[in-house]
């Protein structure tokens, strides 16, 4: 039956109370009438129920503890982490704007820094201005140079840097000091 | 009460390196599953949940504090674990140790007790990596659509699609099973 599909097809949405209430007010009188769908209704339930608590091995590294060693080791041999641009400027004010998502203000005013920064920063020597910094303040402004983009990115971090994560290190380790 | 992530992140970045344990500590059993949940294989959960913590020490300068620690992290892990699906699925299956297979179809049979969690878990393994990675972070990190959208770089709707997709699968593999059985 027609309408079974076009039913079956919200059954998730309804299931995850993401139905407008017209829509969840047909799927409801469907199901009221049609056993199919609501075995169906049932298999969703069932499916998500399980998969939530589907087992997962220890690791083969034996322990959290061991586990933890391993990072530490691993992460032994790498360059201390700095702040970026972003962080120096802006982490001053995360506890007035930034503990709940970024209202357009606060993204307009970092918008309003960063440009500034900007502009002065054009205007000084190239040498001055260090490649990584170079690399992860021109992120920065692509992202400003949208702030609709901006608002909404509470969720959303630059992993470009972390994709080109390589040339920042080749760029950038000459100047920092190494962990022994 | 728990320091909040931005402050041991303040401390990193202030060069106290040592801190950094604070994340691994309270973030390694979730990233291990997530890698696990993803790739079914605790060899390489336990090899990607490091590396993701190693990427994240890398580029924590580069951490803006506009999402949740946890999200940035999850990004970094989910971004290694799709890389990881995609590298083995290009491998020539002449080349896939047989052996192994079995070792982890015997594992997995062991550790799932039910023969319905069974076709379930084969179900899962089965999805596509996109919807995979989309119901591991909706079922067990309990993102929104919207997050999963930004961790996945994908619209919200495309995230919301997958997961729907993904859960009838899911469905039909219970109900195809229910018939077999
Ligand atoms: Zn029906």
């Amino acid at each position: 039956m027609n309408d079974c599909e076009t039913i079956r097809d919200q059954l998730v949405a309804h299931h995850e109370g993401e139905l407008g209430e017209g829509e969840r007010r047909l799927v409801e009188a469907h199901l009221s009438a049609c056993p199919d769908c609501v075995r169906d209704a049932g298999l969703i339930r069932e499916a998500l129920a399980r998969v939530e608590t589907l087992p997962v091995p220890e690791p083969p590294v034996g322990s959290w503890q061991a586990f933890e060693v391993a990072v530490r080791r691993r992460i032994a041999g790498e360059a201390p982490p700095r702040p970026g641009l972003w962080g120096r400027l802006i982490a001053p004010l995360h506890g007035l704007f930034l503990l709940r998502p970024v209202p357009a203000l606060a993204a307009a005013t970092a918008l309003g820094l960063l440009l500034a920064v900007g502009l002065v920063r054009t205007q000084r020597s190239p040498r001055d201005v260090p490649p990584a910094e170079v690399l992860v303040f021109n992120e920065d402004l692509a992202i400003g140079q949208n702030l609709e983009v901006l608002e909404s990115l509470d969720f959303l971090e630059d992993i470009e840097v972390l994709e080109r994560l390589d040339v920042l290190q080749k760029l950038d380790g000459g100047r920092r000091p190494r962990l022994s | 009460m728990r320091e909040p992530d931005s402050e041991v992140i303040q401390r990193v970045l202030k060069g106290e390196t040592g801190a950094f344990d604070v994340l691994v500590q309270q973030y390694q059993q979730e990233i291990y599953r997530l890698a696990y949940r993803m790739t079914r294989n605790a060899e390489d959960a336990q090899d990607l949940a490091q590396e993701a913590f190693v990427q994240a020490y890398r580029s924590l300068g580069s951490f803006r504090g506009l999402s949740r620690f946890s999200t940035w992290l999850y990004r970094i892990a989910m971004n290694l674990c799709l890389n990881h699906l995609k590298s083995t699925a290009r491998q020539d299956p002449s080349e896939v140790d047989g052996n192994l297979a079995d070792q982890r179809a015997d594992s997995l049979a062991t550790l799932l007790a039910g023969e319905r969690d069974r076709a379930l878990a084969e179900g899962i393994e089965a999805l596509p990596p996109q919807q995979k990675a989309t119901l591991t972070l909706r079922v067990h990190q309990g993102l929104s659509h919207r997050e999963i959208a930004g961790i996945l770089d994908c619209s919200e709707g495309t995230a919301k699609a997958n997961y729907f997709h993904a859960v009838r699968a899911l469905q039909r593999k219970l109900q195809a099973f229910q018939k077999v059985s």
